[in-house]
């Protein structure tokens, strides 16, 4: 279900930490609704380049245009605006605001964007029923097994309808029974059309919900290669 | 180097915003501390401390030089631990104008220098007397603008039986031993009538009765009839205490607040530095550090930034207070540069240290219990959130979600917040008790000032010119009719022998505008006189005589006995002594230069020119500047200012320390906030809302105690000046001000969490949430 449109478009993109070059000269296209895994060793840069994408980092040269607008010229505000309605972004550890419930959690996201809390509760409900955590909405993320939490953390991120979506290791800090759940939800939600960028380490997820794989090494891009899904 | 400082230095370099924090808390605070502390210290024995600094004598005696010889005198030193003297003493009646403050007889005591073994004469201004025709004036030390723009401006010289002595200079006693010095052979010529001794004791001399035994001990041996008098300094401390007594009340509150305030946000900010460093502790338990030495690394890590702190913080309130207390004490009148002592700077040196290791030591002790597991998990792991149904209710409601996000955040840390909302409302009592303690005492001093009318005036001599040869009504009129005159009042003072009593009662008959000018309005009980038989008298005169409203007092009047009844009483009387207010009586017989004017003028009116157009109206007459407020209310207004900025700026800096640790503790939250489209200034938003919520209830909660210290505090000043106030010098308060006080709470809490909160909305997302 992909088309020609590239939602990334990554062009001679380089970032330096001092003297340490974290991704030098990458150059790279995620089109709508491919599903694209990054791997590499560690210290290859593979987070580098999700920052960069997620527009949380700004490179030291190189362009980066993402849906359509340039990241690497935008400053703070613009780039938050910019996340906050094109992008979803899914965390190894969840980040889930203790101090309130999963269903608020979610809502927040359709908050920052200015819908009120009844709307953002409703819409934040019915990602809640799609992903199968209902009953657990009023449930604190305390109380949330590991793979509720990443399902809530997906549910958050697809609050807005991004055009794309971001995983930064999803299954890492999961058993493999949550792990295998999360897989299943991010491979449903490729097949719909979401546009996926997973950085991970587990070959197992990046066969089974990517399409095209990306291998970094020494901060390039080493490979690129297309996937059949398991 | 041993483990534990390796591990010390490690975290102070690892936490540099939280060491800096503390070191600035701690450098405040001391500040803070050693100015409360200096000045309760001040504020609490300021007589003695004077007297002390003079080497003031016990007791001033007054010899018969008919009766016993000066060697005689020199020889008696029985129970004498010094002594000056034998000093010639003549009382002089001065027969030229020398302003009110000398206008009494004066005594006049002869002395070759200053110093002394007894009563060191602080010589303030001019020059000691080195020849014949030379006097000193007793006066306490003021300003040299002072000086030249008071009612001293124009005083050149004394004249008495028929010699003219030129005032070379002013110095100040705090024994009282004489109104004026001269060398011992110019007081020979004024033929003494007595010879002073001076004299300190050894044993008690604390009651008067152990002086009196003491003087009696001293006279033993001398003629029977030698002793003239004996003035026992008690006497003049007792009087002393009513002035300085004013002070206590106020300097005193300020400085338990400053020092209530200092303790918390210590407190506050060295156990919230403690407890945000639990996972750090449970790492260097898994390391091998015994719990001792975990404390010990954590006593090191706090004790570093606060003892630079507290020694900088030492050297800053030093530097701040002195210069306060030079200008309290010259406007007490006690003549003397008041230093800081040096237990105090040790106390505040030792103390607010030990105090940050107390505060550290609690938490610490609390992390020595926690296993090495406990420790990291405490640091780390998900926790339990708090506050859930203040927090849901909050994402329900319509606000911004930054917004309600950041009303959520105290409720997250109950007890950091208890600590933070205290030392928010105490800042809030502070900035209110200040300002309403200012307006009290502007109030007090302008109903001084507008009384005493803006110029004062008296026919004068001066050196080449006669005094004004204008009748008073015509000097009346000639002030009435110059441009820029509002009022005019006329008085005249006169010591009037009263039936019944030894001592006699100086009445001001009043004409003009007298009562206009303010006197009526700083009535508290009573009316102003509407009959020639009435009178009206202030506080402090009433109090001495032990007289009442609606008393009849007695007094020799032109001849004849005339009963007066006495119908209001007033805050304060014309300036100098105290008098009673009488309507206006004609003394034919009375030399023009008794009688004296108040003019009062029209707003904007330059007050030195207005002056220049007196003179040059009339150059026999003299014209001073009265305004500009007393020292009593710079002092006061002062303290108040500069204690309320520190203790506003500590509360402060307690709300950046809270937020400090809130946003360092919420990294991983704020990251992924702003990974989810939080802008920056959502972020700032967000915090900032955090701690102004609690600077609208601190405002709220704050202003009732602040009014109520303001009620307690000043009726209690009042009272140990031996005033009372007219109620419109407590009605400070009005909606406009208060709705400005309420948002000091704000101002204070958005000022502290302003810049943690910008630092909060530049975290760098991608280094925050992969960290963890």
């Amino acid at each position: 279900m992909t088309t020609e449109t590239p939602v990334v478009r990554l062009d001679g993109v380089r970032k330096e930490y001092g003297d340490t070059v974290a991704l030098d000269g990458v150059t790279l296209e995620i089109r709508a609704g491919e599903a694209v895994a990054v791997m590499g060793p560690s210290g290859c840069g593979k987070s580098t380049l999700l920052n960069m994408i997620a527009g949380l980092d700004k490179p030291t040269a190189g362009e980066i245009t993402v849906h359509g607008e340039r990241l690497d010229t935008m400053n703070e505000t613009k780039l938050s605006l910019f996340r906050r309605h094109h992008l979803g972004m899914i965390f190894q550890f969840f980040n889930l605001l203790d101090d309130l419930s999963a269903l608020d959690n979610v809502a927040l996201a359709a908050q920052l964007t200015g819908s009120s809390a009844g709307t953002a509760r409703r819409r934040a409900l019915e990602l809640f029923d799609e992903l199968g955590i209902a009953t657990r909405r009023n449930v604190y993320p305390a109380a949330l097994s590991g793979g509720e939490r990443q399902r809530v953390a997906v549910a958050r991120a697809l609050m807005n309808r991004p055009a794309l979506l971001l995983a930064d290791e999803p299954t890492g800090a999961l058993d493999s029974k949550a792990g295998e759940q999360v897989m299943d939800l991010l491979l449903d939600l490729n097949q719909i059309g979401q546009t996926l960028l997973i950085v991970t380490h587990d070959e197992r997820l990046a066969h089974r919900c990517a399409s095209r794989l990306v291998e970094l090494a020494d901060g390039q891009v080493a490979r690129e290669s297309a996937l059949d899904r398991v | 180097m041993s483990a534990v400082w390796t591990a010390s230095r490690a975290a102070v370099r690892r936490r540099r915003v939280q060491t800096f924090v503390i070191f600035l808390v701690v450098l405040v605070c001391t500040a803070t501390a050693l100015i409360s502390v200096a000045l309760l210290d001040a504020a609490r024995s300021p007589f003695q401390r004077a007297f002390d600094g003079q080497n003031g004598a016990h007791s001033v005696v007054t010899y018969d030089p008919a009766k016993v010889t000066d060697e005689r005198l020199t020889a008696a030193t029985t129970g004498v631990e010094a002594s000056a003297g034998p000093f010639g003493q003549v009382i002089v009646e001065p027969q030229n104008d020398v302003g009110p403050v000398f206008s009494q007889p004066l005594t006049v005591v002869g002395r070759a220098d200053p110093g002394g073994a007894v009563d060191r004469v602080d010589l303030w201004h001019g020059r000691w007397p080195s020849a014949a025709g030379e006097i000193v004036l007793n006066e306490p030390p003021q300003p040299d603008e002072d000086l030249s723009m008071g009612p001293l401006a124009g005083v050149t010289e004394l004249v008495t039986n028929g010699k003219t002595l030129r005032i070379v200079g002013f110095a100040f006693t705090v024994s009282g031993s004489a109104d004026g010095w001269v060398t011992p052979a110019q007081v020979a010529a004024l033929h003494p009538t007595g010879t002073q001794m001076l004299y300190r004791f050894t044993g008690d001399v604390s009651t008067h009765d152990a002086l009196a035994a003491r003087v009696s001990g001293v006279t033993t041996g001398l003629p029977g009839d030698a002793l003239l008098a004996a003035q026992p300094y008690l006497v003049t401390k007792e009087e002393a205490a009513a002035g300085p007594g004013v002070y206590l009340p106020f300097l005193g509150t300020f400085g338990i607040l400053g020092l209530l305030v200092a303790v918390i946000i210590v407190g506050n900010v060295v156990s919230g530095a403690v407890v945000s460093g639990f996972r750090h502790i449970g790492v260097l338990k898994a390391l091998g550090f015994t719990p001792r030495q975990v404390v010990a690394v954590y006593l090191t890590m706090v004790s570093v930034p606060a003892v630079a702190g507290a020694i900088l913080g030492t050297g800053l309130g030093w530097a701040a207070v002195r210069p306060m207390l030079t200008e309290t004490f010259r406007g007490l009148g006690f003549g003397q540069d008041a230093a800081v002592q040096p237990w105090v700077i040790t106390v505040v040196l030792l103390g607010v240290p030990s105090l940050v290791l107390i505060a550290a030591l609690l938490p610490a002790l609390r992390a020595h219990r926690l296993s090495a597991a406990q420790a990291i998990s405490a640091g780390s792991a998900p926790r339990r959130g708090r506050g859930l149904r203040v927090q849901r209710a909050l994402s329900g409601s319509r606000l911004p979600r930054a917004v309600s996000l950041g009303l959520g955040l105290p409720f997250a840390r109950p007890a950091r917040t208890a600590l933070t909302m205290a030392s928010l409302l105490l800042g809030v009592v502070t900035v209110t008790f200040a300002l309403g303690l200012s307006d009290s005492v502007i109030r007090i001093s302008e109903v001084g000032e507008i009384a005493a009318g803006d110029i004062g005036v008296r026919p004068m001599r001066g050196d080449e010119q006669p005094a004004s040869q204008r009748s008073d009504t015509e000097i009346e009129q000639m002030l009435r009719a110059l441009p820029g005159t509002s009022q005019v009042g006329v008085g005249v003072a006169r010591d009037l022998s009263v039936a019944g009593q030894s001592e006699p009662l100086m009445i001001n008959f009043v004409r003009g505008d007298t009562a206009a000018m303010g006197y009526e309005q700083q009535l508290y009980e009573g009316h102003w006189m509407t009959a020639p038989d009435q009178l009206v008298l202030p506080t402090q005169l009433l109090n001495e005589r032990g007289l009442e409203i609606g008393e009849k007092v007695t007094v020799s009047l032109q001849g004849a006995w005339t009963t007066f009844t006495i119908v209001g009483e007033t805050v304060r009387g014309l300036p100098g002594p105290e008098g009673a207010f009488a309507t206006w009586r004609d003394f034919p017989d009375l030399d023009p230069a008794a009688f004296f004017y108040q003019v009062q003028t029209v707003e904007g009116t330059d007050l030195g020119a207005f002056t220049q157009s007196i003179r040059a109206a009339d150059p026999g007459l003299d014209a001073w500047d009265n305004t500009g407020g007393d020292s009593f209310s710079t002092v006061v207004t002062g303290f108040a200012a500069v204690l309320a900025l520190l203790l506003a700026t500590v509360a402060a800096l307690g709300v950046l320390n809270t937020v400090a640790l809130n946003v360092t503790e919420r990294r991983r939250d704020l990251g992924m906030l702003k990974s989810i489209g939080m802008t920056p200034r959502q972020v700032v938003s967000m915090v900032v809302t955090s701690m102004a919520a609690l600077g609208v209830i601190a405002g709220l909660l704050g202003i009732p105690l602040g009014l109520a210290a303001h009620r307690l505090v000043v009726p209690l000043s009042a009272d140990a000046a031996k005033i009372r106030l007219p109620e419109y010098v407590m009605q400070v308060w009005d909606p406009a001000t208060l709705a400005l006080l309420a948002f000091s709470g704000v101002v204070i809490a958005v000022a502290g969490a302003l810049i943690p909160a910008r630092a909060a909305a530049r975290l760098t997302i991608a280094r925050v949430l992969h960290n963890e």
